[in-house]
């Protein structure tokens, strides 16, 4: 058994080399992506995808950063390498229907290619987008967390190839010591917006926290993460309710259809 | 390389130009996707007006990502809200073949036969469907491979194929004598009780996404699948030729599922307007158009339905109409889903006013540390102070010395 494993990817240092995106690309040798232009800022990735396991959010936002000024005036780059969160409760794999996605020994959760049909069901249940089905494969993929790598006691590529320890992975308890003591250095320097993003269930208790967590400088949406998420099988009681209550009522529709219907009745 | 000696391997480690022939190999992860063509271009703005910095649809208080989905639009295709449909006829219909066979008599034996055969047809009808909306259809049988309560696909699989089997061991034994006719008619018995969830596991599998209209909707949905189950399934019935003994069960049980259809579908309609960002796919576009005439249609089959006279022709205008609305309804509501999954401010603004962790969790407090209810200052511009919380050494505003490094 390993131990849980996971990211934390601090976006105070990201500079937006896009180095993990390539590393990512050739290490799991995933195909290219059609090397489209979207013209917004320098991100023509858009979004994590079937083929895109790391993607490089660029935020160019008309405010400073804290204790910074810059001859730009009222302006500042966010940078955010993102990735599947590896969430603990993990609506991907609460939705599949196959048992395609496990939960590996590094606590990190896995899309096996060999089973998975294409159903498409942990696309719709994912609450921040990242998994996703590839039409002419007709599979889903996500991000393994380099599960080939880490067995071998290895550090994941995105996080090998990133050259500021924006990306960091290791044992999840030393990374969460690791990120509070920066959350609490940025704030000795002033930074206060600075905030861990997904880091335990106390923080986001929709998805009992993430494996992959974040260090963020502004509101969730600003990086195109949802503010509250949470794992939808949390709400199905209810749902699983209402079919209990229509079913006790087309049960009764159907006898009382029946019976007063029967010969000789009205 | 079997056929290399120890020298071989040697001169291999240590001349540095022999590279491994492993890595020529495509073993990456992701190498084994079958890809045939490039990416389809990435949704975004087709050109910015403005410098990004200045441009996107949104606010300072609701911010966006140049306005790109959060979330990954549903993948399925026409055959599932079709299968929505027939699943939930198939369900219906093996309830009433049921209800018939134990308590309807002799008079009524031809119409439970034909609810026997009607929910069977719709068995396999349906689980071709549902074949046929696979990436991978050749996989299919996957979806026995583990029983997995959280999952109402998973519950589904289980339920559709243990009704379909059901069903027909009661259409093919039912009417034979002795011990296989009392076997046939157990397994109509169980093929009843597994259309129940047949007809409202849908609306689960629907609600249990990350889709903000679809979540939202989950209280309610079920009854509506369920009560329109009973109304199509009716309507279908209704469309064969019958007798008049027949047709006062028919009547019953169609009409009883159109009420109950019209006011279940008002409610769904009112859980989803909770948030305007999330109700908005109901009521514009293709979407909005399949919901308004899958309710014209609903509304008018009960209203011809009720009216007095018994012609032919009234009869099967009102079950048209009906079944029309049905179908409708289940295509406006997948259509709902795809358009309410590409907004991302359904997803932002549901979460911020409450319907996102907070409606199970009873949080109070967004990801950010922050409350999650809008205006919310723009960050770094004098928020409100508020307390830190306590054992959080990140809260914002608490203010300690840099550690000694």
């Amino acid at each position: 058994m390993g131990s849980r494993k996971g990211f934390f990817t601090d976006t105070t240092l990201c500079i937006g080399c896009k180095a993990c995106e390539v590393a990512c690309k050739q290490w799991n040798q995933l195909p290219d992506d059609g090397f489209h232009f979207t013209g917004m800022s320098y991100d023509q990735t858009a979004h994590l995808g079937a083929s895109t396991w790391r993607h490089v959010a660029f935020v160019e936002r008309p405010a400073p950063l804290q204790g910074q000024t810059s001859g730009a005036g009222d302006f500042s780059w966010l940078m955010m390498s993102d990735v599947c969160k590896h969430c603990q409760r993990a609506a991907c794999l609460e939705a599949c229907p196959t048992g395609a996605i496990v939960r590996t020994e590094f606590d990190t959760v896995y899309v096996q290619p060999d089973v998975c049909n294409g159903c498409g069901y942990c696309v719709s249940a994912c609450p921040f987008g990242v998994v996703d089905r590839r039409e002419d494969d007709g599979r889903a993929w996500k991000c393994t967390l380099c599960y080939d790598r880490i067995g071998d006691d290895q550090t994941p590529a995105c996080a090998k190839a990133c050259p500021t320890a924006s990306i960091q992975y290791g044992d999840l308890d030393e990374l969460h010591a690791r990120a509070e003591s920066r959350v609490r250095a940025l704030h000795g320097q002033g930074v206060t917006d600075a905030y861990l993003y997904g880091k335990d269930a106390e923080s986001q208790p929709g998805t009992g926290g993430l494996n992959a967590f974040f260090l963020l400088l502004d509101k969730p949406e600003v990086y195109n993460l949802p503010p509250d998420p949470v794992a939808p099988t949390k709400k199905a009681l209810r749902a699983w309710a209402s079919v209990a209550a229509g079913a006790v009522g087309m049960v009764a529709v159907a006898v009382g259809a029946a019976v007063f219907g029967r010969e000789g009745r009205g | 390389m079997s056929d290399d000696t120890l020298l071989d391997r040697l001169q291999r480690k240590a001349d540095g130009r022999n590279i491994d022939p492993r890595a020529g190999i495509l073993e990456g992860e992701g190498a084994q996707q079958r890809v045939k063509d490039p990416e389809p271009p990435k949704p975004g703005p087709e050109v910015l007006a403005t410098v990004p910095s200045r441009s996107g649809p949104d606010s300072a208080e609701a911010p966006s990502y140049y306005g790109l989905p959060v979330l990954k639009e549903p993948l399925w295709i026409w055959s599932v809200p079709a299968y929505f449909y027939v699943g939930g006829v198939a369900g219906a219909a093996s309830v009433l073949g049921a209800a018939l066979e134990h308590l309807g008599g002799r008079g009524l034996e031809r119409l439970a036969g034909r609810c026997h055969t009607v929910a069977t047809a719709g068995d396999l009808v349906s689980a071709g469907l549902l074949i046929h909306d696979l990436g991978r259809p050749s996989r299919f049988l996957n979806m026995l491979r583990v029983f997995r309560p959280t999952s109402p696909m998973s519950m589904g699989s289980w339920v559709l194929a243990g009704s379909g089997a059901a069903n027909t061991a009661a259409l093919a034994l039912r009417r034979r004598p002795g011990a296989w006719g009392s076997l046939g008619r157990a397994a109509g018995a169980v093929g009843a009780a597994l259309g129940l969830p047949l007809a409202g596991y849908t609306a689960v599998l629907v609600s249990n996404t990350a889709v903000p209209l679809w979540q939202q909707v989950g209280r309610v949905l079920p009854l509506f699948f369920m009560a329109s189950a009973t109304a199509s399934a009716g309507s279908l019935l209704s469309l064969f030729p019958h007798t008049d003994a027949e047709e006062r069960v028919l009547r019953r049980f169609r009409v009883a599922g159109k009420v109950a259809e019209a006011f279940t579908r008002e409610a769904v309609e009112l859980e989803a307007r909770r948030v305007v960002e999330v109700g908005r796919p109901l009521r514009g576009g293709a979407a909005g158009a399949l919901w308004a005439l899958s309710r014209t249609c609903s509304l008018a089959g009960l209203g011809v339905d009720v009216l007095p006279g018994r012609a032919r022709w009234k009869q099967v205008m009102a079950d048209t109409l009906s079944t029309v609305g049905a179908v409708a309804a289940r295509f406006g509501i997948i259509q709902a889903g795809r358009v309410s999954a590409r907004d991302p401010q359904a997803t932002f603004q549901g979460q911020r006013q409450g319907l996102g962790a907070a409606q199970v969790e009873g949080n109070t407090e967004a990801s950010d540390g922050r409350p999650l209810s809008f205006p919310l200052p723009v960050l770094g511009q004098g928020a409100p102070e508020r307390a830190p919380r306590p054992d959080a050494p990140y809260a914002r505003f608490m203010v300690t010395p840099p550690e000694p490094s």
